[in-house]
């Protein structure tokens, strides 16, 4: 199904750049190129590709990781990205603070401290859903907000700017920063450029233990089960001894912890500083449609993440060599989350009498998002 | 304290109260249009993609046509072809209402620019002309009344037009056969449907309602408050127009003082020249307000009971 989906909106997608004058194929090619490294014509160099996809693939498992886990519990996390940019405010404010410490300590401090950030960002969502049952997608679209102006604040001005006039902090400690995977070294050649030009980082590493930590709490702990049972019924849950209201605050401070956690490793990891680049970001956004093509398996996400990775660093390719809008990527994701949300395919498929199925509850993986108001508007009353 | 005094001496200016009634404006159309969607049970946070698309198309019509009135026609219309996805995702298909929205927001952000794009080059859009862009309104005689003239009379075509909507909406939605009958289907779709009302009807009218206004809201943004467009210039107006009505909670009038609450302080913050406190704090204000109104500090804020259950005829 999920597959089907993504075909579909390739196919729309694809209609729509034809329909303004564009040619399809060359935009789906560079499109290629620029994700994976493949059949590139204008001399791009494949790892290169592959390398700045990786970079993108990175925030993105992170970020459905903290998606998928609320997803599970009936709750909408949509604010991943106000979530993320705590954890890379935490991240970078502890970096400067502390630049002097070595990096045994600082760093195991800038990444915790990124996911505590995020922690309590999430949280406020999960409290006063928890206790007044104000609803969490409005929370969270709002906690969204107060994170970027706060980040405007503090680069813009505020006690973080580096310089009058800039619009970015002074860069983190040596001992705060991960690895690159290569050296990072410009003398040093790999295939065929300097290895500094290589972003590809350790969070890789980090993100897919997330990823693994993602299942394993979900179907190997008694939390998971938790989770899993307030997602199908906060009723059965409550009738079961589970305290939904516990298990809402904690499903939120753990979402927000791996929020934050990718902020910090993008700090960390990639910039070394904020800038006015996360003003715009949207991993937190990128991170719904993640989530909701990976099902909610730990293997989906990163494989969605991939997908999804590919897309935004083949955009700017596609922006070069076929003169497409690498916006065209945000297009397409609408268009994947209309046709995963609507079943499209599933809507087709019923209409060809060939392939028609028996209509079939939603998989048991995936319960649908809480209904925004019924048991959602009622404040979980404990037994 | 020079920040306070400051403040409070911009309080007493009518040019802030000008600024703060179409501010409000701004966020009042798309509010007004969440509240109608909301009240037939269809969550509506795509105001913000709704508003953007409005915003181009008004914009990319005034420069072909050198109309505003038709264009923004044109915004409304965009707007509501907007809203229509919406309707067809989460009425037809009984989509998760906001996976739907989140689409359409993330949809018309890159659709306008890749837009953008495609018919103009990589260059900016370019500037509707001064005479094209829709036009301020004094209303004779009550212009020239001291302080309030100035406040109420001495506007955009579209705030009068605004005010006049919100009237209509709380008319219609309280006073009238149509209200009742929406209302029903944000409460009860069943119990509708039984008594002969046709809850996907209603429903879609209601979404697509809510597209007119809020492309109406971005062509005011885009050809009377500025004269070209920016990508991604409505700027988080539709979500603080979801603030406003839950702020609001779900009413028209509610909403309105939502607005005027939140417009206050985008005209303090565009008069941010005089006081000293940073633009960005203040930014964050409406988000924060709306945080605290949630956690119940004004008040329970209960939503219409079946906003967001997709209507299954024959269901309990």
């Amino acid at each position: 199904m999920p597959l089907g989906s993504v075909l579909l909106a390739f196919v729309v997608d694809g209609l729509l750049v034809g329909v303004t004058g564009g040619n399809p194929f060359a935009a789906y090619g560079a499109l290629l190129c620029g994700g994976f490294g493949f059949i590139c014509t204008q001399g791009e160099n494949p790892v290169l590709q592959i390398s700045n996809t990786i970079v993108f693939v990175i925030p993105l498992i992170t970020t459905g990781v903290a998606v998928a886990l609320p997803f599970r519990a009936g709750l909408f996390n949509i604010g991943a990205e106000g979530q993320l940019l705590a954890g890379a405010i935490a991240c970078t404010a502890i970096g400067i603070k502390f630049s002097s410490l070595p990096s045994p300590i600082l760093l195991p401090m800038v990444l915790i401290g990124g996911m505590v950030a995020g922690a309590l960002w999430a949280g406020v969502a999960g409290v006063l859903k928890a206790t007044i049952g104000a609803h969490e997608v409005v929370t969270t679209i709002m906690m969204n907000y107060v994170a970027q102006w706060f980040l405007r604040y503090l680069i813009v001005g505020g006690p973080l700017q580096l310089a009058p006039g800039t619009s970015k902090s002074s860069p983190i400690g040596a001992g705060a920063r991960l690895a690159t995977v290569l050296p990072n070294d410009n003398t040093l050649i790999i295939f065929g450029l300097p290895s500094s030009v290589y972003r590809v980082h350790t969070g890789l590493l980090i993100a897919l233990a997330a990823a693994a930590i993602f299942a394993f709490l979900l179907w190997r702990t008694s939390l998971g089960y938790e989770i899993r049972a307030v997602g199908q019924s906060q009723k059965a849950a409550r009738y079961a001894g589970v305290s939904v209201r516990r298990t809402i605050i904690v499903t939120m401070l753990i979402a927000g912890a791996f929020s934050g956690l990718a902020g910090a490793t993008e700090i960390a990891g990639v910039d070394h500083n904020l800038t006015d680049k996360y003003f715009s970001d949207s991993t937190g956004f990128d991170a719904i449609a993640v989530a909701l093509l990976g099902l909610g398996s730990g293997v989906g996400i990163v494989l969605a993440a991939i997908l999804f990775g590919a897309l935004h660093a083949g955009g700017s390719v596609m922006q070069a060599d076929a003169n497409i809008s690498g916006n065209l990527v945000f297009i397409l994701q609408a268009l994947i989350l209309f046709s995963i949300a609507a079943n499209f395919v599933g809507a087709i498929r019923q209409r060809i009498p060939g392939l028609a199925r028996p209509p079939t509850a939603l998989p048991p993986e995936m319960p649908p998002a809480a209904p925004m108001m019924t048991e959602a508007a009622v404040p979980p009353v404990e037994s | 304290m020079t920040a306070v005094t400051d403040i409070l001496h911009l309080l007493f200016t009518a040019n802030l109260w000008q600024a703060t009634l179409a501010a409000a404006v701004l966020l009042l159309l798309p509010a007004l249009g969440g509240v109608i969607s909301e009240r037939s049970g269809v969550v509506n946070i795509a105001m913000e993609g709704m508003m953007l698309t409005g915003a181009f198309f008004g914009v990319v019509a005034d420069l072909a046509w050198h109309n505003p009135l038709a264009a923004t026609g044109v915004a409304m219309l965009a707007g509501a072809l907007m809203a229509t996805v919406h309707a067809v995702v989460s009425i037809q298909f009984r989509a998760d209402q906001i996976v739907s929205g989140i689409a359409i927001n993330i949809f018309a952000a890159g659709l306008t620019v890749f837009l953008v794009n495609r018919i103009y080059g990589l260059q900016d859009v370019g500037h509707v002309g001064q005479s094209e862009l829709i036009p301020y309104i004094n209303v004779p005689g009550l212009d020239q009344i001291p302080f309030l003239g100035k406040v109420l009379f001495q506007q955009n075509v579209i705030v009068y037009a605004a005010l006049i909507i919100l009237v209509l909406t709380h008319v219609v939605l309280f006073r009238t056969r149509l209200g009742l009958r929406i209302r029903a289907v944000g409460e009860h779709p069943q119990a509708a449907d039984t008594a002969g009302i046709n809850v996907f009807a209603i429903r879609y009218g209601a979404v697509i309602t809510s597209g007119l206004l809020s492309g109406l809201s971005g062509a005011f943004l885009a050809i009377g408050i500025s004269n070209t467009f920016v990508p991604n210039m409505t700027d988080g107006r539709g979500y603080i127009a979801l603030a406003a009505m839950i702020f609001g909670k779900w009413t028209p009038g509610g909403a309105f003082i939502a607005c005027l609450i939140f417009g206050l302080g985008q005209a303090i913050y565009d008069n941010n020249s005089i006081i000293h406190v940073s633009p960005y704090l203040l930014s964050m204000l409406p988000y924060l307000l709306t945080l605290i109104v949630l956690a119940g500090v004004v008040g329970r804020s209960t939503p219409p009971a079946a906003d967001g259950l997709p209507y299954v005829p024959g269901s309990e």
